[in-house]
């Protein structure tokens, strides 16, 4: 494993009016590394994630991806450099097929401008055949693609979560976030996640998950950063992280 | 019903075709000028409601004083034709870029404000419009309007009602042709998506705000090619033309005919201009039923006669249906 460090959030700070969700929190993800964060609800995980992917500007502190600071980049700025995620609450787009929302996922790496479109040059039919066709790649690896001209939001909930991490992987990105992807799944669908995160993984992803279910972020991640009240409390290795005092009390004491 | 939308989808090239040929063959059996002028008015309502469909149909936006787009193509044709004595392809590219630009314009709030204010925006916009209409006196001559409009005319031979016809309906065909590309491409989805949850849109890699403005531009700029048609066609334009009662009929056609549908706005605009016409013995009472029609109908299909569904997509699932079956 390379130890290049792809994303660093230094001393995140947000807060919303009187409340603090994310307190001076430091977090690394390096190069093919999967990442975990984890935490009671409502510590903080979902924003930390809203503040690194330019949902939300940070109160304070920085976000950096490879060496360059994006703390205040909006979304899309910060899809194009590289960096795709998946919402908690899944978020796709119901009046488009499940192959759409895909192609929609390669919009960061095209360039068809309206122009381009309305006189339908040599670029932009090319550029959609290929999102086209890479899209159609994406779904046959997640397995989505005889469903592809149904409506995303007509699919069974478990595949509705495959095809968002299809879409994020449509962007090309280097850097998956994940929030919570094995909410819902029932413990097949659960290994079957892991395996695909390994797999991912092994593509060349590196990874940064929020994940509730312990045994899947205990045996895939290689390294957790636990998150209480907003600030990281500890980090480490999984097996650091389970025996760390800290954090039985925070967390694993009430959850067993 | 179901299974004529699933006929429609696969033979829509050919209904497409047929609908074309019937309105290219109108003014040849209706040659009573009456009947004509009856069909350039649809026309132009249609070109009208398209626009607007780009915009409400699409991107989601309500557009409520789409006639001040309406107005400021008529206009700029008006007065380039009369002060500068400009050609008609030169009064409609202009009237176009003008009111694009008007229309990006009105798009920028949209940055800040939500769906329904932004509404609120094209609303003011609209009385906006017409006021100065009202007061530019020295442009646009006030309440008395703009007399006089050079009427269509190429190499010197002036268009009679059949080539006006012929015109509008060219233009139409065109918006038609320039929508169905902007729907079906990268840009599309990216309005599709924007108008599904910009938050998820924006973290895809589409920049809301420049899709909303981008289409603002787009939906105002065919606006302003109906207007420009309108006034070298009706060759006299005052600000009365351009009202928000003119907006209102424009938005009925685009919602009753059906949102995100070309053939929606088609069916729209043409009900609603040819209705008001075999309704005029009725006289006030017409006003009436009018309304009545279309609250039944806001309350039965909000989404509008032909709104709702997308034929591609019908088209895509039966094709999946079929090969199942036959394997
Ligand atoms: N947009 C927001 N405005 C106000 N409070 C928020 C907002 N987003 C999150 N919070 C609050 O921040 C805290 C952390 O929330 P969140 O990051 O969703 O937690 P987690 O994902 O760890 O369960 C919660 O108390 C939540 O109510
Ligand atoms: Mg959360």
């Amino acid at each position: 494993m390379s130890n290049e460090v792809i994303l660093r959030a230094k001393q995140v700070t947000q807060r919303f009016g009187g409340l603090c969700a994310v307190h001076n929190a430091d977090l690394e993800v390096r190069k093919h590394e999967i990442v975990g964060i984890i935490g009671p609800n409502g510590a903080g995980k979902s924003t930390l994630f809203n503040n690194i992917t330019g949902m939300y500007k940070p109160t304070e502190g920085q976000i950096y991806f490879h060496d360059m600071d994006i703390t205040g980049k909006t979304p899309y700025e910060i899809t194009k450099l590289g960096m795709a995620r998946t919402f908690q609450n899944i978020r796709l787009f119901p009046t488009m097929t499940v192959l759409e929302n895909v192609m929609l996922g390669v919009h960061s790496k095209t360039k068809a401008n309206l122009l381009d479109v309305i006189f339908k040059t040599k670029r932009a039919k090319k550029e959609e055949e290929e999102t086209l066709k890479k899209a159609e790649e994406i779904l046959k690896l997640t397995g989505l693609y005889e469903a592809r001209y149904n409506y995303a939001t007509s699919l069974p909930y478990g595949y509705q979560r495959h095809l968002e991490f299809s879409r994020a992987l449509a962007s090309s990105p280097e850097l998956l976030l994940f929030d919570e992807p094995a909410a819902g799944m029932n413990e097949r669908e659960t290994k079957e996640l892991s395996d695909f995160i390994f797999k991912l993984r092994d593509m060349g992803y590196s990874i940064l998950l929020i994940e509730h279910d312990m045994k899947l972020v205990m045996s895939i991640c290689d390294r957790i950063y636990v998150l209480d009240h907003g600030e990281v409390i500890a980090n480490g290795e999984p097996e650091e992280v389970r025996n760390n005092p800290d954090v039985i009390e925070a967390y694993l004491g009430k959850e067993e | 019903m179901k299974r004529l939308l699933h006929v429609w989808a696969k033979h829509e090239k050919y209904v497409n075709v047929v609908l074309f040929a019937a309105a290219v063959v109108y003014p040849l059996i209706f040659t009573r000028q009456y009947l004509i002028n009856v069909g350039i008015l649809c026309l132009v309502y249609v070109l009208l409601s398209l626009s607007l469909n780009v915009l409400t149909g699409y991107m989601g936006i309500t557009g409520l004083g789409w006639a001040g787009f309406f107005g400021i193509g008529a206009y700029t044709a008006a007065i380039l034709s009369t002060k500068a004595g400009w050609n008609f392809i030169l009064t409609f590219l202009a009237a176009m870029a003008v009111t694009g630009m008007f229309g990006l314009l009105i798009g920028m709030p949209t940055r800040k404000l939500s769906g329904r204010y932004v509404a609120i925006v094209t609303m003011a916009f609209c009385e906006i419009c017409r006021a100065l209409e009202t007061n530019m006196d020295w442009l646009t001559r006030g309440s008395r309007g703009i007399p006089n409009i050079p009427r269509l005319e190429l190499f010197g031979m002036k268009f009679n009602k059949q080539a006006q016809y012929y015109l509008i309906l060219f233009l139409v065909l065109l918006a038609v042709i320039v929508m169905g590309r902007i729907v079906n491409s990268r840009i599309g989805r990216g309005v599709l998506a924007v108008k599904d949850d910009d938050i998820a849109a924006s973290a895809m890699g589409v920049n809301p705000f420049s899709y909303k403005v981008m289409i603002f531009g787009v939906a105002a700029s065919l606006a302003g090619l109906a207007g420009a048609f309108y006034a070298h066609y009706i060759g006299f334009i005052d600000p009365s033309n351009f009202t928000f009662d003119q907006s209102t009929i424009i938005i009925s056609m685009t919602i009753m005919g059906g949102l995100g549908n070309p053939m929606g706005s088609v069916l729209g605009a043409v009900t609603l201009t040819v209705l008001p016409e075999i309704l005029r013995p009725l006289m006030d009472v017409r006003q009436i039923v009018y309304g009545v029609m279309l609250i039944i109908m806001m309350i039965v299909r909000p989404q509008g006669i032909l709104g709702g569904f997308n034929l591609k997509h019908i088209r895509q699932q039966d094709s999946v249906h079929k090969e199942v079956r036959n394997e």
